[in-house]
């Protein structure tokens, strides 16, 4: 039997040896141009394409690094031309006139030309497309290519957010059939291989038509646990973590000289969505009473610890018409109190099963318990919430997360989940999108807005932080996440 | 869940000597019942008096242990003791329900089997190993899955799981008895099926049985803590040990004892439920009896 | 043994059969429509209706079945409601991570419990027979992924020697990097499976010990490990078979949910994602896979639990 002890002990010490050979995988990392970046992300696309519910991931690792626009957005909000070289709109501001930027090809060495471009948009807009950006197009009546470097885009009504939301629409090889496994695109850099449930490369093109990637290539590791994603930037696993989800595991990071942790913009904003159509919701004031109520800067602080801002309405900072409406239905149990004239209310709270809604409606449920409103919290999954609330609008209140940006319109919608229902502001949300300069749309949409967040359409609760934690070895990475963007080909490591 | 391994080995011999190295003092018992009792009395006792309300909130954020906190808070202010006194009452009431559950359903089942003819009972052989073949965790994600997550499914899910097990022992120890001279006597002498399994057959098969609901007890408090661990258990903001471990693996590094306390309570409350069950098979089992 | 072979292979085939049914009916009873899971948000009602002619989700229940089980036949086991893509070659790209994970932990599981568990045995007279058996205690009462999150903490937070979790890009093109993703998991998943083996490992060495045939053996003038040797572990196997290949199958549920402790690409994964995405399609062919595999080993440690015991040769 001494046999058995003995190899049980070998084994042991095998493990613990292996154990040990451990960890010593970054001896080959290069540096400069010649290095792969890591990076870790919690948002896996679902599949490569965009209008067939690739979902938030794919616009993460391809857009503006695989695939390009006529234009892009970039990472302190502007529209830049990308794909075009130059635009013409009729003095109606229904036909714009793009000219493609000559001699750009896609991966596959094919030069790009404007039946590329249409059948994209097309792409975008068509029956079967799942695309996010499909509502806020206009209608458009044709989409014309009188030779290879010109598109010719006719609307139907005028649309002051048309080119900005070109920005959101990438050119895919028109050629290409599965979209949804691989990508043509034009960008800095080619689909490498996709590992699902794990990793995701892209290569440099080395081709590309304009500036470069300063890095060899980057990887995408996903992750479905924020835990799990931290660990691996802490181990060196990765470089960076394109969006930190949890305040939780930043300390760790930000007494750590290897680490820097970026407070960036975000366009993501809690909401506290009352059905308006609804009793109690249908009275405004019942609404200011239960805005009033709760404490929003105690509740961000306690999820989100120092980080996040309040904001007070739908419309984050790096929008155009933002503007702080802290102060509106702010903070007050004792006017809530009088709003409410002690009456006695009682409503349910359709929580989303994930976080951080569950911890968010606690809260808020000790908040209004306060000034006497019961809250029942009914706990349901993203898919009840989908049918229940969003297209059978069968709710009394319920809590979800908005990420877009430029949203605020959704309130011009008396038809969307929460039945807000004011023609004044429907009005102005038309006019602005019809509006001849960018200056007319911001001031007809601060007058909304403001409206909106008077009238206690929602309750937003706070605004996120937009949280990247890079190794201090990494610079030139994008720290704004507009849109859930990433560009990866300015990162360079040390 | 897997089957416990002594009421799997053949039954002795009739006849075989008592062995020296089998002898135990019932001291598991002892300490097995000690260990339960201490989570039951913690959880009794958090119906009548908690250090602080379960929402409380006051404690402010990732409090450190000591003070006022005994295990510190966690990220909303909520004083973690307190937290982990009502988890306890999810690891018992889920103990407690599913074996209620598992019990009831795989016993019936079990008897049922053991008395069919041998083709029904071929039939039910199969359709058991079947569900077995399901392991419990899967088959709870299963229900989980459209059922949506919370602690009733949880509870209705690895209760079912256990069922099948419990009906596959149940099954194999009716038909064990059965094959005993003395049932055949009984059933010469004229005594009716229903007082053979009164007199007979549920005294003989009840303390196995009763020490395996032990074992299944405590292998349901582990199945529930993994499901709400993975998200499919209790949801949050309620406090279940899983759910807590899982909230407490972000700060492992700054808050260690989160990570820790609702480990150890998972380990103390399930050693004392297997060790309750070695002590009862100890008392129970002729083998051993001394 | 030829008239059992037949009879257990009758069995196993009918197993499956029925598992697929049960499957299948657990999995439409669920409430909810596949077809929402399909559409993005904005989706009208003729949208919802051509998605769910296109997924046949309007077909009775029975042609659905009859549909399902020609195309699992077929090895097709159908395209995720998410991401349109088939299911069957995303259950084969998973495989190189759990069974990788689920056999090495196996192995070491049974290298660690079968010495163990004998000494228990052999030594409860010893100090550490009782220490062993303790350990064994405290090891069933662990939950895995417990353990996992402290060796996380442990050996790669602390010690830094071991990835926290993940999966390199390579896969097993990067064998090192590869390897060491999986010690953690496989250790946890190997501690906690051990702990169990060891007491059946140890209660059938103990029934052993106490056999007639045994004593004999020793009065015969065999020392009591040439005794064990010669004519014990034979016998104590028996009942170790058997309780082997259920004990696989509780290992690749060990490693389910160890996958989700460190972020491994593997089936568990997979599949806890489908639950939470109500993806159908793919928690139907991860636990048709599973389910399978489990009713092949269970009937391939029958056979084995046959062979190396006569006795029960014939039918009890």
């Amino acid at each position: 039997m001494r046999k058995t002890l003995v190899a049980a002990a070998a084994l042991s010490l095998t493990l613990a040896l292996a154990a040990c050979g451990g960890g010593g995988s970054d001896g080959t990392a290069k540096a400069g141009d010649a290095a792969t970046i890591q990076i870790g992300s919690m948002y896996e696309p679902q599949n490569l394409d965009n209008t067939a519910g690739g979902g938030q991931g794919v616009t993460e690792a391809l857009n503006g690094n695989v695939y390009e626009g006529l234009f892009k957005l970039t990472d302190d909000g502007k529209v830049e031309p990308l794909l075009a070289q130059d635009q013409k709109v009729s003095d109606d501001g229904l036909t714009y006139t793009f000219t493609l930027r000559p001699d750009v090809e896609f991966h596959s060495g094919k030069t790009l030309t404007s039946k590329d471009v249409k059948a994209s948009i097309e792409a975008v807009t068509a029956e079967s497309s799942k695309s996010a950006r499909k509502s806020s197009l206009p209608e458009i009546r044709s989409i014309e290519t009188p030779d290879d470097a010109t598109v010719v885009v006719r609307l139907a009504t005028r649309s002051i957010s048309f080119v900005y939301n070109l920005s959101y629409i990438w050119v895919f090889n028109g050629d290409a059939t599965d979209r949804t496994t691989k990508a043509d695109g034009t960008g800095p850099y080619k689909l490498g291989d996709w590992k699902r449930g794990s990793t995701l490369t892209l290569t440099r093109n080395d081709a590309y038509w304009g500036t470069k990637a300063k890095n060899a290539g980057v990887v995408f590791h996903y992750f479905t646990d924020a835990t799990a994603l931290n660990n691996a930037l802490l181990t060196n696993a990765v470089d960076v973590v394109t969006s930190e989800q949890s305040p939780d595991a930043l300390s760790q990071f930000e007494g750590n000289n290897a680490y820097k942790v970026n407070n960036g913009q975000s366009t993501t904003k809690l909401l506290l969505a009352f059905n308006d159509k609804v009793a109690p919701f249908n009275d405004v004031t019942v609404r200011q009473a239960i805005s009033a109520a709760i404490d929003d800067k105690k509740l961000l602080t306690s999820i989100w610890g120092e980080y996040g801002t309040t904001i007070g309405s739908m419309v984050p900072p790096s929008d155009p018409w933002y503007e702080d409406l802290t102060s509106v239905n702010a903070y007050d149990p004792e006017k809530a109190k009088q709003l409410l004239g002690g009456k006695t209310l009682t409503f349910t709270l359709d929580t989303p099963s994930y976080d951080p809604h569950p911890t968010a409606a606690t809260f808020i449920k000790s908040e209004l318990a306060k000034v006497g409103v019961t809250v029942n919290i009914n706990t349901i999954t993203a898919d009840e919430w989908y049918t229940k609330v969003y297209q059978k609008h069968d709710f009394q209140a319920t809590m979800q997360e908005h990420v877009n940006d430029r949203d605020v319109v959704w309130y011009g919608d008396p038809d969307f989940y929460w039945g807000y229902d004011n023609k004044q502001v429907t009005g102005w949300i038309d006019q602005a999108e019809q509006a001849k300069t960018a200056d007319e749309q911001t001031a007809l949409l601060k007058q909304a807005n403001r409206k909106i967040a008077e009238d206690a359409a929602s309750d937003w609760l706070y605004l996120y932080p937009q949280i990247v934690v890079a190794s201090t070895k990494l610079s030139g990475y994008p720290v704004n996440g507009l849109n859930s963007q990433f560009y990866a080909y300015g990162i360079t490591k040390s | 869940m897997s089957l416990d391994p002594e009421t799997l080995s053949p039954p002795a011999p009739a006849g075989t000597a008592p062995r020296k190295a089998r002898r135990r003092l019932s001291w598991h018992l002892v300490l097995g019942l000690i260990l339960v009792l201490v989570v039951a009395g913690a959880v009794l006792v958090s119906y009548v008096w908690l250090p602080f309300a379960p929402d409380d909130t006051s404690g402010g954020r990732l409090t450190p242990p000591g003070g006022d906190h005994l295990l510190g808070t966690d990220k909303l202010g909520r004083d973690l003791f307190t937290q982990l006194l009502i988890g306890g009452r999810i690891a018992l009431g889920t103990a407690l329900g599913a074996v209620a559950v598992g019990g009831v359903l795989g016993v019936s089942a079990g008897l049922l089997a053991g008395f069919a003819t041998r083709w029904l009972d071929d039939a039910a052989a199969v359709v058991l190993d079947i569900l077995i073949a399901f392991p419990t965790l899967l088959l709870a994600m299963l229900i989980v899955a459209g059922a949506g997550a919370s602690l009733g499914t949880a509870i209705l899910a690895i209760g079912l799981a256990m069922a099948a097990i419990v009906a596959r022992l149940t099954r194999v120890l009716v038909k064990q008895v059965l094959a005993r001279d003395y049932i055949t006597a009984a059933r010469v002498a004229g005594v009716s099926w229903p007082r053979i399994v009164a007199a007979h057959v549920l005294p003989n098969i009840a303390p196995v049985l009763l020490v395996n609901l032990a074992l299944q007890a405590g292998l349901a408090v582990l199945a529930e803590a993994s499901l709400s661990y993975l998200g499919l258990g209790t949801p949050p903001p309620n406090a279940s040990w899983g759910r807590m471990l899982f909230e407490a693996q972000a700060t492992v590094l700054t808050a260690p004892a989160a990570a820790l306390a609702p480990g150890i309570a998972l380990v103390v409350l399930v050693i004392g439920m297997n060790l309750t069950a070695d002590g009862l098979r100890d008392l129970t089992d002729p083998r051993r009896r001394r | 043994m030829i008239a059992y072979l037949l009879r257990r292979t009758a069995i196993l085939l009918g197993s499956l059969v029925l598992a697929a049914v049960v499957l299948f009916v657990l999995l439409r009873l669920l409430p909810g429509d596949p077809a929402n899971a399909l559409l993005g948000v904005g989706a009208t009602p003729e949208q919802i209706e051509a998605a769910r002619r296109e997924l046949g989700t309007d077909a009775p229940l029975a042609t659905q079945f009859l549909r399902w089980l020609a195309d699992v036949a077929t090895l097709d086991l159908g395209k995720s409601l998410v991401s349109s893509l088939p299911v069957g070659p995303e259950i084969v790209a998973r495989l190189p991570v759990t069974v990788p994970l689920t056999l090495s932990a196996f192995v070491v599981a049974v290298l660690v419990a079968v010495p163990v568990g004998v000494l228990a045995a052999t030594r409860a007279d010893r100090w550490y027979g009782p220490v062993l058996n303790a350990i064994a205690q405290l090891g069933i009462a662990v939950p895995a992924f417990w353990v996992g999150l402290l060796l996380i903490t442990v050996f790669a937070l602390r010690l830094r020697v071991l990835p926290a979790g993940g999966f390199p890009p390579d896969g097993w093109g990067d064998f090192g990097a590869a390897a060491q993703s999986l010690v953690l998991p496989v250790v946890t998943v190997a501690l906690v499976m051990s702990a169990s083996l060891i007491r059946y490992v140890r209660s059938a060495t103990l029934d052993v010990l106490g056999s007639d045939f045994l004593r004999t053996a020793r009065a015969l003038g065999a020392s009591p490990a040439q005794a064990l040797w010669r004519h014990g572990l034979r016998n104590a196997a028996v009942p170790v078979l058997a309780v082997l290949a259920m004990e696989l199958a509780t290992t690749f549920l060990g490693a389910v949910v160890v996958e989700s402790v460190f972020a491994l690409p593997g089936l568990g994964g997979l599949l806890t994602r489908g639950i939470s995405q109500h993806d159908y399609p793919v928690v139907q062919g991860v636990m048709l896979v599973s389910t399978a595999t489990v009713l092949v080993v269970g009937f391939l440690g029958d056979l084995a639990q046959r062979l190396a015991d006569p006795r029960l040769r014939v039918r009890p």
